[in-house]
């Protein structure tokens, strides 16, 4: 992407608001993600985590505020951002393989009228590959396990070649060692110098995983390093009342850096 | 109209025409169909194939009345285009502008636009209007096909056709992620308005052949039939289209033989068809699922035999010992161990059952379920004929999480209530593994490689060669000799502040 590199953020959201109802989902976020780094939402249920999500995707069209990538207006930058979805919003009995899903991601590449290349393929079984899923290839996406169907949206993104990221809960409902394995995909990608913005529910993890949080509930409540946002003061006033769990997080967040 | 179908073959002598006109509708319908089931749409198109009659009275009311002609079938289906469309915009709308749900809208519209047309057809001053070919729309008809009809249906099935093929991946990625197809740029409003459209027009092709109140089986039904068969989309659609030509070409024969309306003919065995597919379909029919759950061992069951021949002393009465310990029929304790030697947890020999290591491994994993859920229980009180039976029924509560936890709050237990062992966790306290001091029991030799900052106190440093010895204090003091025979004396906090790495 040489031709959008005039910033040095991949994501630039300013004065974001977005409303559903009569109660705005977001209120005035301005948040500003430098690239190459792995990014977490936290806040609690229904704090617009994945408005967010989808308001830099472009699906939801916000009231007020913009949102850019790399500079650039989201309206000229279609494509350039790869999206894999909360597990339970998606169709598991459509009819469709594990290799049509990693292909999809090439779909924004060819227009309308040409088939997709033998080189589409290629990528897309090279991104099946990197996210040790080739010997599923044939499989419907409904005979999977929860970590490889996540897998799976994975290559997706992948495939797409997107410099941004975006993942909503890849962590909800996998046991410990799926988790690790999708964790380990996700450093891989920020390793190639990408940026990945990924929604979590998961506050005692949180700090280990990610390079920076962002901590949401309609308005921005904190953005910086796990130290910094995981203040047990700043937790109690978005989490309201439901403190008893933060009582060991200095602690959890204290061992993460120690890598305990 | 005539009076039967022989009777029509008898004046016309051909029913190329009709047959034409079917194959050409139920390849549509069953293209079409795909992506409505996909959408769960179902209830739309029913609604849609409503709606439209009014837009078919409406059309043809028009030109009768400005024209004074009897009208042609393009103004009735502009018509009935029109009012489809209108149906979608109102659903939207109401969805869109108060907290209606989609179903209950398309409620609402279709009913509320359908009545519109019976309440005109119904009024005296234009019920002189109306002639039988409205009728003929109404309840379908297809040996009446018109050779304006015929050219009507070709170009439906030409235009739907294009649609799915040149648009293929649009709908499917619409249809399976519009947030992706946003994001990349597809106009998701846009192809969603194509398939409206196209839609209607398959509905009010679909209407000539079995009218208004069956249309929406010649869509939905064989849609539903190649879901049930298929993994992929592209032979769904192809499946969809064939099973819909098939049945068509079956009804209309069983029509003619038995003398009975072709329309309720094509959706009877459209059924008829589906209902065989739902039953023998290889993957996600009747038979194959109950063929499954036929193989399929319930894991309590397995893991109550693996235990009992793990207690069995002489192999010769294993199964008099697991009939004993395993509730459940012969049938289903024999599926069981014919499940089992599959996996390679039990081998056969010379007629006596015995554990393979892999079978041994899993069955002293569930006995120490057994016997630390036998230990929590008297903690908490449990009368002591009790103990066993109600472990009997937690230890299937058994995976790696649950049973750490339970160890660790009852202070790594080497004894259950009977005075019985405690198997170890055999997949951690191997050499090379690097484990909680508090884990390990008498007999285990290993190196310290961490220890907590809150142990200071204790003399104990990176790198010394430690034997565990013997509990004290009713297992509540972990005993530890270092290499220069110190004795340490630690408690189960204490215990869990040290990292030793295994040596034997």
């Amino acid at each position: 992407m040489a031709e959008a590199s005039n910033s040095s953020f991949a994501i630039e959201v300013e004065n974001l608001t977005v409303s559903y109802g009569p109660v705005p989902a977001l209120l005035d976020i301005s948040v500003q993600i430098p690239a190459g780094q792995l990014i977490g939402v936290i806040g609690p249920n229904g704090s617009g985590k994945s408005t967010l999500i989808k308001s830099i995707l472009g699906f939801v069209k916000p009231d007020y505020g913009t949102v850019k990538l790399f500079g650039e207006d989201l309206e000229h930058a279609k494509g350039h951002v790869a999206y894999v979805p909360q597990r339970g919003t998606v169709d598991w009995d459509f009819p469709i393989t594990v290799r049509e899903v990693a292909v999809m991601g090439r779909y924004g590449h060819q227009p309308w009228w040409r088939d997709l290349s033998r080189e589409d393929y290629r990528i897309a079984d090279q991104a099946l590959e990197m996210v040790r899923m080739s010997e599923f290839a044939k499989r419907q996406i409904g005979q999977l396990s929860g970590g490889q169907q996540q897998r799976v949206f994975m290559a997706r993104a992948l495939a797409q070649g997107s410099e941004v990221l975006l993942l909503d809960e890849p962590f909800a409902g996998v046991d410990a060692a799926t988790e690790q394995s999708i964790l380990d995909v996700l450093e891989d990608t920020k390793r190639q110098g990408r940026t990945l913005v990924v929604v979590h529910h998961d506050l005692t993890t949180a700090a280990q995983y990610f390079d920076q949080l962002i901590l949401l509930k309609q308005r921005m409540f904190a953005f910086g390093t796990p130290q910094q946002v995981l203040h047990p003061e700043l937790l109690s006033q978005v989490y309201e009342g439901k403190l008893q769990v933060f009582v060991d997080l200095p602690q959890v967040v204290e061992n993460s850096r120690n890598g305990v | 109209m005539f009076e039967s179908i022989q009777e029509f073959h008898a004046v016309n002598g051909v029913f190329i025409k009709s047959i034409i006109a079917g194959t050409f509708v139920a390849a549509a319908c069953g293209m079409m169909g795909c992506f409505i089931i996909l959408r769960k749409l179902s209830f739309l198109s029913d609604a849609l194939a409503h709606a439209m009659l009014t837009g078919v009275i409406a059309g043809y009311l028009l030109i009768k009345i400005l024209f004074g002609t009897e009208p042609e079938v393009p103004a009735m289906v502009i018509g009935a285009l029109l009012s489809g469309i209108f149906t979608v915009m109102m659903i939207s709308f109401v969805t869109r502008v108060s907290r209606i749900k989609q179903d209950t809208a398309i409620g609402i519209m279709y009913t509320g636009i359908f009545a519109v047309g019976g309440f005109v057809l119904s009024m005296k001053s234009f019920g002189r209007f109306i002639h039988k070919d409205l009728y003929h729309l109404i309840i379908g008809d297809v040996l009446a096909v018109s050779n304006s009809e015929l050219w009507m249906l070709a170009i439906i099935l030409i235009i739907v056709f294009a649609f799915v093929t040149l648009l293929f991946r649009h709908l499917q990625l619409t249809s399976f992620d519009p947030i992706m197809a946003a994001a990349i740029g597809v106009p998701v409003l846009a192809v969603e308005y194509g398939l409206t459209i196209c839609t209607s027009l398959v509905v009010v092709g679909g209407v000539t052949i079995v009218g208004v109140i069956l249309v929406v089986a010649l869509m939905i039904t064989p849609a539903a039939a190649a879901y049930l068969l298929f993994d992929r989309l592209k032979p769904m659609l192809f499946a969809s289209a064939a099973i819909g030509i098939v049945s068509f070409w079956l009804g209309y024969v069983v029509a003619f033989y038995a003398g009975v309306a072709p329309g309720s003919a094509v959706v009877v065995t459209l059924t008829c068809i589906f209902l065989i597919v739902l039953t023998v379909a290889p993957r996600y029919g009747l038979i194959a699922d109950w063929l499954r759950k036929k193989q399929m061992v319930p894991q309590p069951i397995v893991e109550d035999i693996l235990g009992s021949i793990l207690k069995t002393k002489d192999h010769r009465d294993w199964e008099a010992n697991v009939l004993k310990h395993v509730g459940g029929s012969r049938g289903r304790i024999t599926n069981a161990i014919r499940a089992l030697v599959r996996q390679d947890m039990l081998e056969l020999q010379d007629g006596q059952l015995a554990l393979t290591e892999k079978g041994r491994k899993e069955a002293i994993r569930l006995r120490r379920a057994h016997r630390l859920w036998e230990t929590y229980l008297e903690q908490t009180g449990t009368p002591a004929e009790k103990l066993h039976e109600t472990a009997h029924v937690l230890e299937h509560v058994n995976d790696r999480v649950a049973l750490d936890y339970l160890d660790d709050k009852l202070g790594h237990p080497i004894q259950d209530p009977h005075g019985s062992e405690i198997p170890e966790d055999e997949r951690v306290l191997k050499p090379g593994q690097q484990v909680l001091l508090s884990k390990l029991r008498a007999g285990h030799r290993g190196k310290v490689v961490e220890i907590g900052k809150n142990l200071q106190v204790i003399q104990l440093t990176r790198g010394t060669m430690v034997q565990v010895g013997p509990r004290q204090d009713n297992g509540q003091i972990w005993t530890v000799t270092t290499a220069d025979q110190q004795e340490l004396r630690l408690t189960h906090d204490q215990a869990d502040e040290v990292k030793v790495e295994i040596v034997e």
